[in-house]
């Protein structure tokens, strides 16, 4: 017969300091886990929402992303009348000739400079990008040195809200408006008219074409057409898979997370143990009573792992609302995150992001917390000897 | 019996619970060591012997922006410039690697050994490097973990730039101090030819005549080019490194909140830990109140071994911290992120500052309850 819960949760709260102790010591192990993780998740989530899954990307073949990637006017010639390519109801091409580059511009806090990524786009472009939507402001008139920038961005970057300008190179620019990029890595970028940003920046060639095809067979067709030209050496895929890949440093951040829950579970396992073998000490003539009321050995040792699992478990409860608590501040405050992507060489902004799958498994990792460091404490429960255990104080 | 013996002994009679605290406490204090280490690493960049003289210059609209070679004869000309020399990150895939692992940069060979004048190569050496157009040199590090010898064909495929690099390593350098050796030099004539001579470098790297003329010529070189197609951001070599702190963003605060969290999990262990050693001793604090001993002297007990137990589990974690990282484990987990990962004294200073202060804060609450108790009480306590 199982020992009831009941006396597992009395004998938690009439020893609540040690409890809460224990419960709040798993929650942030639990938390920092989940915190790490949502950084890591919102990274991944902001290139899984990026683009369209019927547009295609052309950069250069060895490329790794748009910033590394050129297209000469030339390769844009040859390209631009493509049959595959879909076409506006005036008959011009739907496709945009980009450019994507990086400029170095001081932070809102004054605490030195950043990289962040300029995007040159033409009106096409922005068609071809529903993603993007002006929230304030006007968008940019091409040739007047004006821009449009991320509202995420406005809130990092000095010299960025709407009438004020901010210095790229030599150039100033002045911001005109400010766009919302749904959450998708053009929340990361400045834009601008395209030739305008050749000619600022000396740049003869574009990074990157952006094109929307007939329908998916001619995506197919154009994609294997580029594949096997060698002279052209590009290279299409759809907008939402160069994107996926662009995790920037999602990764980094799972590692790290996963090292320091693993450290901090450490910790976190030997106090729990601590806190049990003491409460199994406390109560050793409870334990006796309870084998003289009949509760076998097993039920002794279950008892004990429940209450620790349980309580483990409450920890973890803990630690995940905390982090879902944390990032739905971050989010209401608009605050968001930012770090250096390797891949586009400059900020990349992203949020919290905690799911479900991420709650489950700080859920999971608090049981495991909570089953290990009770399993010793629960045997030693269960082995104390009838007698010795009724004789004791 | 000693008051000192005492207190060992009552530390002592509960081995278990005082291994595990130690334990727990030392997880704890290894991880917030790791932490330490890790963001002095990346806030604090290592600084050579010539680093005081080195002035970089990079486009000033980004590290990205390549300058015009033209810049070259402008920048030698300018009073104080000893060498000038130009500077391009590669960012290429080293021998089929699937990733970016290690730093490779285009250069003026004949002006290495002047402007990286910490860098341990010999004269043969650098007469080597110098005959072949195709030669490059690797550090120590580089040649270590990729088991390089000199002889070697090096390729190096290009992600930034749309050309591969077929090289031979001609030497291995090593660098004076603690900085490592962890790149790839190779001619910047060679590369430029691989490109089709496009006329630009990646930035110029200048080294100063000497150190006072340092701020007046950074003034120079960018009024110089100011205003120019290609104006520069010039700056000195440790400014040019923090520079790249300021791109890792929020990570600081990141690596800062959970130092926060750790200690404070910590303070929270030690507490708890003490206040259970405390709440089963009730009745002998009693029976020693009852004898005569002051609050003070009971206070110093639990003192004693909350400071001892909190400091030796810092001991352990710090220990670990130094037996572990003093081998080269982490540049390799890292993948050279952290070239090095060194356990500075002033961290293990601040890690065991942070143990002995959890110890006496966590003797407090306990101390407080023991002192308020009452003799007839506290005998009366049963567990």
């Amino acid at each position: 017969m199982p020992i009831p819960l009941r006396y597992h949760f009395r004998s938690a709260v009439t020893r609540w300091r040690s409890t809460a102790a224990t419960v709040l010591g798993i929650a942030l192990v639990v938390f920092v886990y989940v915190a790490m993780q949502a950084m890591a998740a919102g990274i991944a989530g902001v290139g899984a929402n990026t683009g369209d899954p019927d547009n295609l990307l052309v950069t250069r073949r060895g490329a790794t992303s748009e910033g590394t990637s050129q297209i000469t006017l030339e390769q844009l010639r040859i390209l631009q009348h493509a049959p595959e390519i879909a076409r506006e109801p005036g008959g011009a091409p739907l496709l945009s000739a980009d450019l994507a580059m990086v400029i170095n511009i001081p932070r809102i806090t004054g605490e030195g400079n950043a990289n962040a990524m300029v995007r040159g786009v033409s009106p096409r472009g922005r068609a071809l990008r529903p993603q993007v939507g002006l929230v304030e402001g006007r968008w940019f008139e091409p040739g007047m040195r004006e821009v449009v920038v991320s509202r995420r961005m406005a809130r990092r970057f000095a010299g960025m809200g709407i009438g004020q300008s901010f210095k790229a190179g030599g150039n100033t620019l002045r911001v005109t408006g400010h766009f919302d990029g749904g959450k998708s890595a053009f929340d990361s970028e400045i834009w601008m008219d395209v030739d305008e940003t050749r000619s600022m920046f000396d740049r003869a060639n574009f990074s990157s074409l952006l094109l929307r095809p007939r329908d998916a067979a001619a995506a197919k067709a154009f994609a294997e057409r580029l594949d096997m030209d060698k002279r052209l050496k590009l290279r299409a895929v759809p907008e939402t898979e160069y994107y996926t890949k662009q995790t920037g440093s999602a990764d980094t951040f799972k590692k790290l997370g996963g090292f320091l829950a693993a450290m901090m579970s450490v910790g976190a396992v030997f106090a729990a143990m601590n806190t049990l073998f003491a409460a199994v000490a406390a109560r050793t003539r409870e334990v006796g009573t309870l084998r003289v009321l009949g509760f076998r050995r097993h039920a002794i040792l279950a008892g004990f792992m429940i209450e620790g699992t349980l309580l483990a478990f409450a920890g973890g409860v803990v630690g995940c609302s905390f982090a879902a608590g944390l990032a739905h501040l971050l989010t209401a405050t608009g605050f968001s995150f930012g770090t250096f992507s390797p891949q586009t060489f400059s900020e990349s902004v992203f949020e919290l992001k905690v799911t479900p799958v991420l709650i489950t498994g700080g859920l999971l990792f608090s049981l495991v917390v909570g089953a290990i460091g009770s399993l010793l404490p629960a045997l030693r429960a269960a082995r104390i000897p009838v007698i010795s255990a009724l004789r004791s104080l | 019996m000693t008051l000192h013996g005492f207190v060992v002994r009552n530390a002592l009679r509960n081995r278990r619970r005082m291994l595990l605290t130690m334990l727990s406490v030392g997880a704890s204090m290894f991880l917030l060591v790791t932490l330490l280490v890790a963001l002095r690493e990346l806030t604090n960049p290592p600084t050579g012997i010539g680093a005081s003289l080195r002035i970089a210059v990079p486009s000033k609209v980004s590290l990205a922006t390549e300058l015009p070679a033209r810049q070259r004869p402008i920048l030698e000309k300018l009073p104080g410039v000893r060498a000038v020399t130009p500077l391009t990150w590669f960012g290429g895939r080293l021998n089929g690697e699937e990733s970016f692992n290690l730093p490779q940069f285009g250069i003026d060979a004949r002006y290495f050994r002047e402007v990286f004048a910490e860098a341990i190569l010999s004269e043969a050496d650098w007469t080597a490097w110098m005959a072949s157009r195709t030669a490059c040199i690797a550090g120590k590090d580089v040649a270590e973990r990729y088991k390089l010898k000199v002889g070697d064909r090096i390729r190096i495929q290009g992600d930034i730039y749309p050309v591969d690099l077929e090289l031979t390593l001609a030497a291995v350098y090593g660098i004076d101090g603690a900085a490592a050796a962890d790149s790839i030099f190779f001619h910047h004539e060679y590369f430029d030819e691989a490109m089709g001579n496009p006329g630009t470098v990646g930035m110029w790297w200048v080294l100063a005549e000497s150190a006072e003329v340092v701020p007046g010529l950074i003034d120079r070189i960018n009024a110089t080019f100011a205003n120019s197609s290609a104006e520069v951001r010039a700056e000195t070599e440790r400014a040019f490194q923090l520079g790249f702190i300021s791109m890792l963003a929020n990570l600081k605060l990141l690596i800062g909140s959970i130092c926060a969290v750790v200690v404070f999990t910590l303070g929270l262990v030690t507490a708890s830990t003490m206040s259970m050693a405390i709440r089963e001793r009730f009745r002998e604090l009693s029976i020693l109140k009852a004898v005569g001993f002051r609050r003070r002297d009971l206070f110093a007990f639990i003192l004693a071994e909350s400071f001892g137990l909190s400091l030796a589990g810092g001991m352990l974690g710090a220990g670990a911290a130094v037996g572990l990282y003093s081998s080269p484990l982490v540049t390799k987990f890292s993948k050279g992120f952290f070239p090095i990962f060194e356990v500075t004294p002033q961290i293990i200073g601040t890690a065991l500052f942070v143990a002995a202060t959890l110890g006496i804060l966590a003797s407090l609450m306990p101390a407080l309850s023991v002192m308020r108790l009452s003799v007839v009480e506290g005998l009366r306590a049963l567990d």
